[in-house]
């Protein structure tokens, strides 16, 4: 069948922004603003409330505000994702009403506990809170401002008009869902745990994806990651200066990437072959060299993925910033959209005169770069860095990037799906133990879950079928 | 058509996915193949070295008759130069290359023995059986192995008895009659009384505690959780095990179910029992990073240099394993004395250099010492 | 001379020459010229490589990687793949040994319910890709943890033991000197390269390969081709776990993890192209025969496995790179 003719994407208009100036008023209110103010108390209202509320039962209630962060991160994922993809409006405004409702949920049985117990508590909130409690409500009225675009007539299908919007529902439904069934999943903490301690897989999914998006795949990943972490360590302990140990494995994993690309483009052997190649190499190499030796003993400025700007962990930031960069060069440069030529139609894409060869150099060195920044994620998050590659990487990397939506036939899917993705998985392992599902049926259920996420895009495109 | 049967498929996966045992606590796995347990006698004592003799003579009540198996026409080399091959379960993990580091030391003192480290790449049976396979085929003098699997490694260490060649496990046994010695770092149930010791003496003797693993079919960590579990019945009933979680050997992935453990049990969580030298640092890691210090006590098995950050911190209070330097070291002196016709059958101990004598337990496995208890004022001076 | 003749003279000279050149220089021509040469390097480095006994014994433990890789081959020639192999053959293990154990069937039965049970599974397979239309990678990427998981579920851990001595029959034992496994490899190996050389089964394939909408048009049931090979993939995984269980005596749920990249090498090794269209299942068997000489080789003459590894990764790229420059070559391009 023959493909639609896309044509360029509009420029991005002021209002697309709207639900990024949101979400980025939420989570700044949120982070900024004190809630109560009572100084005497030495103490936001937060802890106060947190104080009190650990006397009896862990409450959802305490807990539940901790969501605000994170509904602002989903609504500011899509209203990037919205700049992107403009047709989605509908849809975007459908989620972010169902993220505010969330939010207005909780704020609702926190108001409602309180009137019960202490009416005086109300008075006290802050301005801050009231500000969170509007803005809220405003993300639901957003359905019903007037969108900048003509669009097609309102269809509640439109809600499942990508593979993202299905991810990103199951996820708040997930973290809804398990967060009823056990109030501790919802903690601040453990939320930012699961989303932290995995960012690196979805670094390492961007490049992976941009890679698949071509029509190629690296199972080499896993590896690789290994080695460049080993490499990262011993150079900062042998004295190099930390910002040096963070970008040396960025260029060594350039440079692996080069070597592949150059055996994929120019020598012509499936990527596939070259990847299964250089895995058994790159473990051979890595294993000889450390003779298991783990590195130990770096400075407490290595540690990356152990700062905290702004409260945020940094994994986080790195994912998130990474992901949005990607996208829109994916989405508006010529190379971003050559790739998803050449994975769509390879002809088409020599045809019209781009470099086929020095596209695909390109691709794999961003892999291989990328592949360097997980493994620096990856190798400043404990004190100590194993001799032997992380187990299963690749598996999960790529399992990321295929459930994000990108289609390992070439030419469709965006990065943010597949950083949706990454979170959404790993959402679903911990999930798992939170709901005590039998420690043996654990692997079970994943599949089974990535099966259905496989099988709801699968559906959803052929409905779509003209 | 094909598209409703397709949604009534994923329906039906769903309803399977709810239908599967949530919620089945019972469902909790307690350790291994439901082979018997032998707990110790309950009580602390002071220094744990002590505990292993008194351990070692209950054990000795009736010694065990040897069950290993023999190397059949082995060739007398009693003096002679002699060619080894060490096989454990895989390469790339700093304990084996501490008990390869053991191994070259005895080497080095004894003089006619030379010793090589092959081994898989990945923890698998398959693999180490073609790379003992191959070695038999070379024709070495005698094989040392730790096990991924006992039941499978046997018929590829018997082959190797019926050529000639002799046999030495350490570490992880295989069937006993597919070897004629095993050198035993510690006894499991000397494992568990250490652990679950250590974990009452910081938080009390109804302290709540979950696991991290390798995984369920490793067949030591499945021992001495279970060994763990009837020492703890029989002397602390009050201990509540909540979870057990596995973490392959993967150091993130045993953060984050250390993470998962603390964020899940909260303030209920008094204590994490790590059973892997990966999953012990790296646990003390997620505690430490949660600031959560005083609140949850993490014991488990790791090396010496992996600790030193949080015993030396005060995070953590002991770290228990016996010395795989030393195991390694005991393995290549057992097979020198067997060589050298020294050390036979019946015999009840053998000397390992500069370990002196070593007891024979347990009919043909030979004991290196008790656990030991890695703290604060003794940390600092090992290296490995 | 007529014109006849004159056409009659510019053919190619179909004589012995050049049947014998074109033979040589197919791929799996090039493949076998690679696997002796490395075979006779190794042998000048150690006296105990090519021996009978040892030669014997590399075509034992090669069988499982050697069965999977058939219908392997046909799927990937016909542009798919299949990643869910090694679940498979662990799940097969597991429900060998649990229904053995747990459920008391008698032994031989609970063979035929492992096998019938990595088939079923190989069906699903395939179900999923014809029939919903699942991209293969993508299917047997979600069965790959979804397998495992069961086998995992259904044996909690524990493993099966004490099988009685007929059972190792099959894994341990000979049959006229050579392998029983050996035997059933070969057996295999000749009924399904046949199928896929000479019958319209084997065309159908490649021309599902090729073009798989133009097969369709032209009148092929390519769906139920497909399903046929992703069932028999799953039949072979099964095979392969009862044998792999054979050998070792025991049943564990991470058997054959990890298995499902040496079958994928030997395949592309073999000369199957991963774009679908081309391979036969003899370049396949020299893949296999290759690999697994070369580790046994290199592991005799002294090299420790994790040097083994980089030595077999480099000859994966080097073969692919010298077959692909020589069929250039030989195409005039």
């Amino acid at each position: 069948m023959i493909a639609k003719q896309k044509a360029l994407p509009a420029r991005p208009k002021p209002i697309h922004f709207l639900g990024i100036i949101l979400a980025a008023a939420l989570l700044s209110a949120y982070l900024f603003l004190p809630f109560a103010n009572q100084p005497e108390l030495g103490a936001s209202t937060i802890a106060m409330i947190t104080e009190s509320k650990k006397a009896n039962e862990l409450g959802i209630f305490t807990n539940g505000l901790a969501l605000i962060p994170f509904a602002s991160l989903g609504i500011f994922l899509l209203g990037m994702w919205n700049v992107i993809m403009p047709k989605a409006s509908r849809a975007i405004s459908l989620m972010m009403s169902v993220s505010g409702l969330l939010v207005i949920a909780y704020f609702i049985n926190f108001i409602k506990d309180y009137a019960e117990e202490e009416a005086t508590y109300i008075s006290q909130m802050g301005i801050g809170f009231w500000i969170i409690l509007i803005v809220s409500i405003l993300t639901i009225l957003q359905i019903l401002i007037p969108r900048g675009i003509t669009e097609a007539r309102y269809r509640i299908t439109k809600l499942y008009g990508n593979q993202e919007s299905i991810i990103v529902f199951g996820l708040l439904l997930l973290i809804f869902v398990i967060g009823v069934a056990n109030p501790r999943f919802l903690q601040e903490r453990n939320l930012s745990d699961i989303l932290s301690g995995n960012a690196y897989i979805a670094v390492a999914a961007l490049g992976m994806s941009m890679v698949i998006i071509t029509g190629n795949i690296d199972i080499s990943v896993g590896s690789l990651v290994g080695l460049l972490a080993v490499i990262s360590g011993r150079l900062v302990v042998a004295g190099l200066p930390t910002p040096m140990a963070w970008l040396i494995p960025l260029i060594v994993g350039g440079l692996f990437g080069a070597f592949i690309g150059f055996l994929v483009a120019y020598l012509k052997i499936p990527s596939i072959v070259v990847t299964l190649g250089m895995l058994s190499i790159i473990k051979g190499i890595l294993i000889i060299w450390t003779n298991g030796e783990r590195v130990t003993g770096m400075p407490e400025d290595y540690f990356l993925s152990q700062f905290r700007p702004l409260g945020i962990p940094m994994p986080i930031i790195i994912m998130v910033v990474l992901t949005i960069i990607v996208a829109l060069w994916m989405k508006y440069s010529r190379t971003g959209r050559a790739f998803y030529a050449l994975g769509g139609n390879a002809d088409a894409a020599r045809l019209s005169g781009l470099s086929q060869k020095r596209l695909l150099m390109t691709v794999f060195i961003l892999n291989g770069v990328f592949v360097g920044i997980a493994s620096v994620m990856y190798s400043t998050q404990f004190n100590i860095i194993q001799a032997t590659p992380p187990p299963g990487l690749e598996l999960s990397v790529i399992t990321a990037s295929v459930v994000g939506g990108v289609s390992i036939l070439g030419g469709t899917g965006t990065v943010v799906g597949s950083t949706l993705a990454t979170l959404l998985l790993n959402f679903i392992r911990s999930a798992m133990i939170f709901i005590n599902v039998s420690p043996f049926w654990l692997k079970a259920v994943q599949g089974l879950l990535i099966l259905f996420t496989v099988l709801a895009d699968l559906i959803r495109r052929r409905r779509q079928r003209l | 058509m094909r598209k409703t049967f397709a949604i009534t498929l994923v329906l039906g996966l769903l309803v399977a996915l709810f239908s599967v045992p949530t919620g089945a606590q019972d469902d909790r796995w307690d350790g291994s193949d439901d082979l018997e347990t032998n707990p110790l006698a309950c009580g602390m004592e002071e220094m744990m070295e002590e505990d292993a003799e008194e351990g070692d003579e209950e054990e000795m009540m009736e010694p065990m008759e040897y069950d290993g198996g023999s190397a059949t026409d082995a060739p007398d080399m009693a003096g002679q130069d002699i060619v080894l091959v060490d096989v454990p379960k895989l390469v790339g993990i700093g304990y084996f290359a501490a008990t390869t580091q053991g191994q070259q030391e005895a080497a080095e003192e004894l003089g006619n023995v030379t010793v090589t480290t092959d081994a898989p790449t990945e923890a698998n049976i398959d693999d180490q059986i073609q790379v003992i396979d191959s070695y038999i085929t070379q024709g070495v003098d005698g094989i040392l192995f730790a096990a991924n699997d006992p039941v499978a490694i046997a018929p590829v260490l018997r082959t190797a008895l019926e050529s000639g060649i002799h046999v030495v496990g350490y570490d992880a046994n295989s069937e006993p009659d597919a070897r004629e010695w095993f050198v035993n770092q510690a006894e499991f149930n000397g494992i568990g009384k250490a652990m679950i010791d250590s974990l009452v003496d910081q938080m009390g003797e109804d302290a709540s505690f979950g696991i991290v693993t390798s995984t369920f079919t490793t067949p030591n960590q499945a021992r001495w959780i279970s060994e763990m579990w009837a020492y703890a019945s029989d002397c602390y009933p009050d201990l509540e095990w909540l979870e057990t979680l596995e973490a392959q050997e993967d150091a993130v992935l045993s953060f984050q179910q250390a993470q998962t453990l603390i964020n899940k049990y909260g303030e209920d969580l008094d204590g994490i029992v790590a059973m892997t030298s990966v999953a012990t640092p790296n646990s003390a890691d997620a505690v430490q990073q949660a600031g959560l210090c005083e609140d949850i006590a993490v014991v488990g098995l790791a090396t010496p240099n992996d600790m030193k950050p949080y015993v030396n911190d005060g995070c953590v209070r002991d770290a228990i394993l016996w010395n795989p330097v030393d195991l390694g070291y005991a393995a290549v002196y057992v097979m020198r004395a067997i060589i050298d016709g020294e050390f036979a059958p019946g015999d009840t101990s053998v000397m390992a250099g500069k370990l002196g004598e070593l007891q024979v337990v347990n009919g043909s496995e030979v004991l290196l010492g008790a656990p030991f208890v890695f703290n604060a004022e003794n940390i600092n001076d090992f290296d490995f | 001379m007529t014109t006849m003749d004159k056409i009659k003279s510019t053919d190619a000279p179909m004589n012995l020459a050049y049947r014998l050149r074109s033979l040589l220089f197919s791929q799996e021509g090039v493949l076998f010229i690679i696997m002796i040469v490395s075979v006779l390097f190794l042998a000048t480095r150690t006296d105990k490589f090519l021996t009978v006994s040892n030669l014997l014994q590399q075509g034992r433990f090669m069988t499982e990687v050697g069965l999977i890789a058939i219908p392997m081959t046909y799927i990937i020639i016909t542009g798919g793949i299949d990643l869910s192999v090694g679940s498979i053959l662990g799940l097969t293990a597991i429900i060998l040994g649990w229904t053995w154990q747990e459920l008391s069937f008698p032994l031989e039965l609970a063979i035929i319910t492992g096998i019938i049970a990595g088939t079923i599974a190989g069906f699903i397979n395939g179900f999923f890709i014809v029939r919903v239309k699942v991209p293969p990678l993508i299917m047997t990427l979600a069965t790959l943890a979804l397998y495992r998981g069961l086998a995992e579920g259904i044996s909690e851990a524990k493993s099966a033991r004490g099988y009685p001595e007929w059972f190792f029959q099959l894994g341990q034992g000979d049959f006229l000197g050579v392998p029983t496994q050996l035997w059933l490899l070969i057996v295999a190996v000749i009924i399904f390269a046949i199928i896929l050389a000479r019958t319209q089964t084997g065309r159908a394939l490649y021309a599902i390969g090729n073009n798989e909408t133009g097969a369709r048009f032209s009148g092929l049931t390519v769906d139920r081709y497909l399903l046929f090979i992703y069932t028999l993939s799953g039949f072979m995984s099964g095979l392969a776990g009862y044998i792999f269980v054979s050998r070792v005596s025991t049943t564990r749920s991470d058997m054959g993890t990890g298995i499902e990249l040496d079958v994928i090498a030997a395949v592309v090794l073999g000369g199957t192209s991963i774009f679908g269209g081309t391979g036969s299942v003899i370049g396949t068997m020299i893949g296999v025969v290759l690999i697994q000489l070369l580790k046994n080789g290199l592991a005799l003459t002294g090299v420790t496995s994790d040097a083994t590894i980089i030595v077999i990764g480099s000859v994966l790229i080097f073969a692919i790179l010298v077959n692909n420059f020589i069929q250039n070559r030989r195409l005039g391009m």
